[in-house]
């Protein structure tokens, strides 16, 4: 029996009430919190392979020992995520074994070839740096204690990764040639992912139960300006162009292209000259998952046999 | 690699005048992973100069230090900012071995405000 009704808790998490165990949870409060979790481990956990295949085309040792730092500190994230979904009732190991690929709730952009270091680096520039927009706002107003307190660790290891990416688009742009027009054909298809990640614009969010239960502070839209505020700067400091500028008059970034638009997936390009589709699109593609999903899912799924091989042995 | 005692953090009231300047430009160069300094962390090992050449000797704290390249390209990066600097030469250095004594009395601050034990 719950100790409070909804609107009690949602009341009491206004006023800043922290809630440290499951019996001060209402059901909707938990499974709101489990959604949040669920999702950012299983982004943590699908970022390690999707990192993995562009590290292989590290320039050297050096870079490389960088990189798989990295891959492995997602793994921990997402280690510390599912840990604490079972302080919630639910078992790991099924989560990270037991679910098919389609089933995991990371961003369809993670479902995605990175194919060369300047794609990991811009995956790392934009993509961590998502990450950490997001995840500095829960941390700031989360009101579930055990989150906040798991994510100061986590919040200090992504500034590492997005300076990693940051240092890297700098020099390969300073580079000029061809490494400079890979990080541009990177950005090119990771900066519209990355807008398309936040979700859903606040004129049509009927209702988020993240945002009541005081789960995260921002809104999508709050969340997507805080990423254009670092990002276009960074990128047009190294001559790399983006569909987003700065509005004087309406003092935000606004994006110079038709949001949401369609994605062709072979092409690695986003199809700008086809104009505008509906949210009901893009959700039906984001449940289809992308080209990688499968692949990566088993490559972290493979892991159990060889475990099981060695526990046996 | 007069001057710097290694079994001690750098001693900024005896730097060199020609060199000072240098080591003060390398202590705006963080640790990738840990807000302090090169310099107050102890990595550095002695800083010289020939007219527009600068040449320093670095160190690790470990050998499989995930950020070896990307220290190297922030310390030229600074450097190379520094008035008449032309070339930024860095050496790596493993004797002798990097300890926690090497790191200022700045550095250790910084280190316990971020929740490093020592």
């Amino acid at each position: 029996m719950a100790q409070y009704t909804e609107q009690e808790l949602k009341e009491k998490v206004q006023n800043g009430f922290v809630v440290e165990y499951p019996h001060e949870m209402t059901e909707g409060y938990r499974k709101a919190l489990i959604v949040q979790l669920l999702v950012q481990a299983d982004t943590e956990l699908v970022s390690a392979p999707a990192y993995f295949g562009a590290a292989r085309d590290a320039p050297s040792t050096n870079t490389m020992v960088s990189a798989t730092a990295i891959i492995q500190d997602e793994l921990a994230h997402a280690n510390i995520a599912y840990r604490l979904l079972e302080d919630l009732g639910l078992d790991k190991e099924e989560l990270v074994y037991g679910r098919q690929p389609h089933e995991f709730k990371h961003p369809y952009g993670f479902d995605h070839p990175l194919e060369n270091w300047a794609e990991l680096v811009v995956a790392n520039g934009l993509y961590d740096r998502a990450g950490i927009t997001l995840l500095s706002d829960v941390y700031h107003n989360t009101s579930y204690g055990p989150l906040k307190r798991a994510l100061v660790k986590v919040d200090q290891e992504e500034t590492f990764h997005l300076r990693h990416g940051e240092m890297w688009m700098k020099r390969l742009s300073a580079a000029g040639g061809e490494a400079r027009e890979k990080i541009q054909s990177a950005v090119d298809w990771m900066f519209p992912m990355a807008i398309e990640w936040f979700g859903l614009p606040d004129g049509m969010k009927r209702h988020s139960g993240q945002l009541e239960y005081r789960l995260k502070g921002m809104t999508n839209d709050e969340l997507r300006q805080t990423w254009m505020k670092s990002t276009v700067p960074l990128c047009e400091g190294i001559g790399v162009e983006v569909p987003a500028h700065w509005d004087e008059q309406k003092q935000e970034f606004v994006l110079d292209y038709p949001f949401p638009c369609q994605y062709d997936e072979d092409e690695k390009r986003w199809l700008f000259d086809e104009g505008e589709i509906s949210w009901e699109t893009v959700f039906e593609r984001w449940k289809g998952r992308g080209p990688k999903n499968r692949e990566f899912i088993e490559a972290i799924q493979e892991g159990r046999q060889f475990r099981r091989m060695m526990e046996a042995a | 690699m007069e001057g710097v005692a290694l079994t001690a953090p750098v001693d900024f009231a005896t730097l060199p005048a020609e060199t000072a300047p240098l080591w003060s430009a390398l202590r705006e160069v963080m640790d990738p992973e840990i807000p302090i300094s090169l310099v107050d962390l102890g990595l550095i090992y002695d800083v010289r100069r020939a007219g527009p050449e600068v040449e320093v000797d670095l160190t690790f704290t470990a050998t499989a230090c995930p950020c070896m390249a990307f220290i190297r390209y922030d310390i030229e990066e600074r450097l190379l900012r520094e008035e008449a600097v032309t070339s930024v030469r860095i050496n790596e250095v493993w004797n002798p071995p990097w300890t926690k004594e090497r790191i200022t009395p700045e550095g250790r601050e910084a280190l316990k405000r971020f929740g490093v034990s020592m």
